[in-house]
């Protein structure tokens, strides 16, 4: 230890002070930076993994993926996730069999109505009552139902705000104008507390079906925007080129029209799905178990009173994941979608 | 299509709309009736006979719905306001980093703007609530004498008393909106040619002066579309206030339908205030986004 150079330690603090101040005055604020995150960081781990109590969430998986479905029938909505997962797969990795690709959009509509049937009952199947659907489950069913009415109320919508007909014009306009300058939650409420008012006698629509109305009327103008921003994308030409083959206007609308401009808004589509998965945690507010209502029973559960923190990281997380899940699928999709790479 | 078809069309499609209409208006009475309701605004001038946590002007629970109602729509109004001015600030900075030299700020605000935009605003707003503020145990969190107080009754600056349901409201608005105003931000100053750049360097303007008297002010009129839909959305966003006890327009409505069942009343007032609301930021950008093509020029 003697024979260290006196001169060593001096001079390895001047080389630490150069390397700080050198470049610029910035590199030393940047390194104080680096250090708080470093310990914010590390902070943070230390209390994942040590000092909070994840009981909350690991025995309570079966109701944040379920809600109260009866535990003999689970397998149905397991199924359902599994059948999604597989075409996810299947659309991002699958092979490139034209057959395949061609069909893959009917396996996704087809999606809706198997979880729809698998969830419900009937024909062979256990008949489950509406009032025992949640958790994740019911999240993703009216995602994927809402969404599924949305799209083509849209292009209807769309279409029709760019249609030469003044009076189609006008009111599709007022109503996409209005339901865009509404909250989501008053279209919620008005779905629960309104419908059932403007029903007839007798005619009753069930709690889920009325927020999934509800979402869709919502849905449906914003991605009617988005589509009629893909409309106007499409050049002149196109519609010049169609008639000179003697196409008439339905079929440029259906064959020309259309895909092109679905295919431009689709980034656009994938946010408003990515924000309707979200907001279904609205529901939460209006009384229905989705993924945030049942939290807030747990939460209220005096076995797990007080631990916020636990239960609100984990359902950030779920969100986070399947977002950023939709988000990828939608970038692969795009990929596999854009053709004349080289314009 | 020839004209009188579509004339023709037009009557057809008037006729179809007032009769579903009126169907639906039938359906309408008839509930309301059966309920013994009815449809009438007369309840708006009666007491409201309950109690706001927070009222901008003076209130008591003998004052009228009406005046409540108006209260809520202040309410609102200041929660839009101070968060939109909170998010733009906080915005700006992080779309500012993220398009920044500085590798590792690019990379901490890319990250915060992935986790806030795939995490639901609501979650956010609660964990604000109840883990940020109910969630301080001992009486307070940080004080700095006098200045700044902050517990799990709220924050006192300066001698100003805000709520915690206030400041839960306002932090989770703005960190949500930011997020999203940072990515605005960022589209803006890509928008610019990155020819702009070269020749303010090549003309040998420092990097700072070159980005707030070359590329910032090209970039304004790319800012002005996307932020003014973002602060409709923060508009809309607000009345998530409900999920956390803040006394909104909506958590106003929502109380008095529990008071007095008139659903149909208080969805129409809330449609309206936030037409007013609505109208009310659109003119203002108008009014900034007019004043910014004038400069150009």
């Amino acid at each position: 230890m003697n024979n260290i150079n006196p001169n060593l330690n001096t001079n390895s603090f001047i080389k630490i002070k150069k390397f700080l101040l050198s470049k610029s005055k910035y590199n030393f604020c940047n390194f104080i930076f680096f250090v708080i995150s470093i310990s914010l960081i590390f902070n943070f781990l230390t209390w994942i993994f040590i000092n909070s109590n994840w009981k909350v969430v690991t025995s309570n998986l079966n109701l944040y993926a379920f809600g109260s479905f009866p535990p003999d029938q689970q397998w149905r909505p397991t199924l359902w996730f599994f059948s999604l997962l597989s075409i996810t797969f299947i659309t991002v990795y699958g092979p490139k069999w034209n057959w395949l690709r061609k069909n893959l959009i009917f396996g996704w509509i087809g999606t809706v109505p198997l979880g729809i049937y698998l969830l419900n009952g009937g024909l062979g199947l256990n008949p489950v009552m509406t009032r025992h659907w949640g958790g994740l489950t019911l999240t993703i069913l009216i995602t994927s139902c809402s969404i599924l009415f949305s799209l083509p109320i849209g292009i209807l919508l769309a279409l029709c705000r760019r249609s030469s007909i003044f009076l189609i014009q006008k009111l599709s306009s007022f109503y996409i104008d209005v339901m865009r300058a509404v909250p989501l939650i008053a279209v919620l409420f008005f779905g629960q507390l309104l419908i059932p008012l403007f029903l007839p006698v007798g005619l009753e629509i069930d709690r889920v079906w009325r927020a999934i109305i509800a979402f869709t009327f919502f849905v449906s103008a914003y991605i009617a925007e988005d589509i009629r921003g893909g409309l106007q994308s499409i050049s002149n030409n196109q519609i010049e080129a169609a008639k000179s083959l003697g196409l008439n206007k339905h079929q440029i609308n259906i064959f020309i029209l259309i895909p092109q401009a679905l295919r431009v808004a689709l980034p656009a589509i994938t946010n408003q799905l990515i924000g309707l998965f979200q907001n279904t945690s609205l529901m939460s507010i209006l009384g229905l178990m989705e993924l945030l209502g049942v939290s807030r029973s747990i939460l209220a559960n005096p076995e797990f009173i007080g631990q916020y923190i636990e239960v609100y990281i984990w359902l950030a997380s779920v969100y986070w994941l399947f977002c950023t899940i939709m988000a990828f699928v939608s970038k692969k999709l795009e990929q596999k979608l854009t053709i004349n790479k080289g314009y | 299509m020839s004209k009188n078809k579509k004339i023709f069309f037009q009557i057809l499609l008037v006729f179809a709309v007032l009769g579903f209409l009126g169907i639906l208006i039938n359906n309408l009475i008839i509930n309301l009736t059966r309920t013994g309701i009815g449809f009438n605004f007369n309840w708006l001038t009666k007491p409201a006979s309950f109690s706001l946590a927070e009222h901008p002007l003076p209130y008591s629970p003998s004052d009228s719905y009406a005046w409540a109602l108006f209260m809520g729509w202040m309410n609102s109004l200041k929660v839009i306001i101070s968060s939109l001015v909170l998010a733009t600030c906080f915005g700006t900075l992080i779309g500012f980093l993220r398009v920044g030299k500085n590798s590792f700020f690019r990379v901490i605000t890319a990250g915060y703007i992935t986790v806030i935009r795939q995490t639901p605003l609501l979650i956010q707003l609660m964990c604000w609530y109840f883990v940020g503020f109910l969630g301080i145990r001992n009486n307070s969190f940080l004080n700095i004498s006098n200045l700044l107080n902050i517990s799990n009754k709220g924050i006192e600056l300066f001698g100003l008393n805000l709520s915690s349901e206030f400041s839960a409201l306002l932090f989770g608005l703005s960190i949500f909106s930011s997020a999203f105003i940072a990515e605005v931000i960022r589209g803006g100053i890509q928008s610019v040619p990155i020819g702009q750049w070269e020749a303010f360097r090549s003309l040998g303007i420092s990097e700072k002066q070159g980005f707030i008297k070359i590329i910032i002010p090209q970039a304004l009129p790319a800012f002005i579309p996307g932020l003014t839909s973002q602060y409709l959305n923060l508009a809309k966003n607000s009345t998530l206030a409900i999920a956390i006890g803040y006394a909104d327009i909506y958590a106003i409505n929502d109380t008095i339908i529990n008071q007095t069942g008139r659903a149909v009343e208080c969805f129409i007032i809330l449609i309206f205030s936030f037409l007013i609301l609505n109208l009310l930021i659109t003119k203002v950008m108008g009014i900034i986004d007019k004043s910014i093509m004038k400069s150009r020029i």
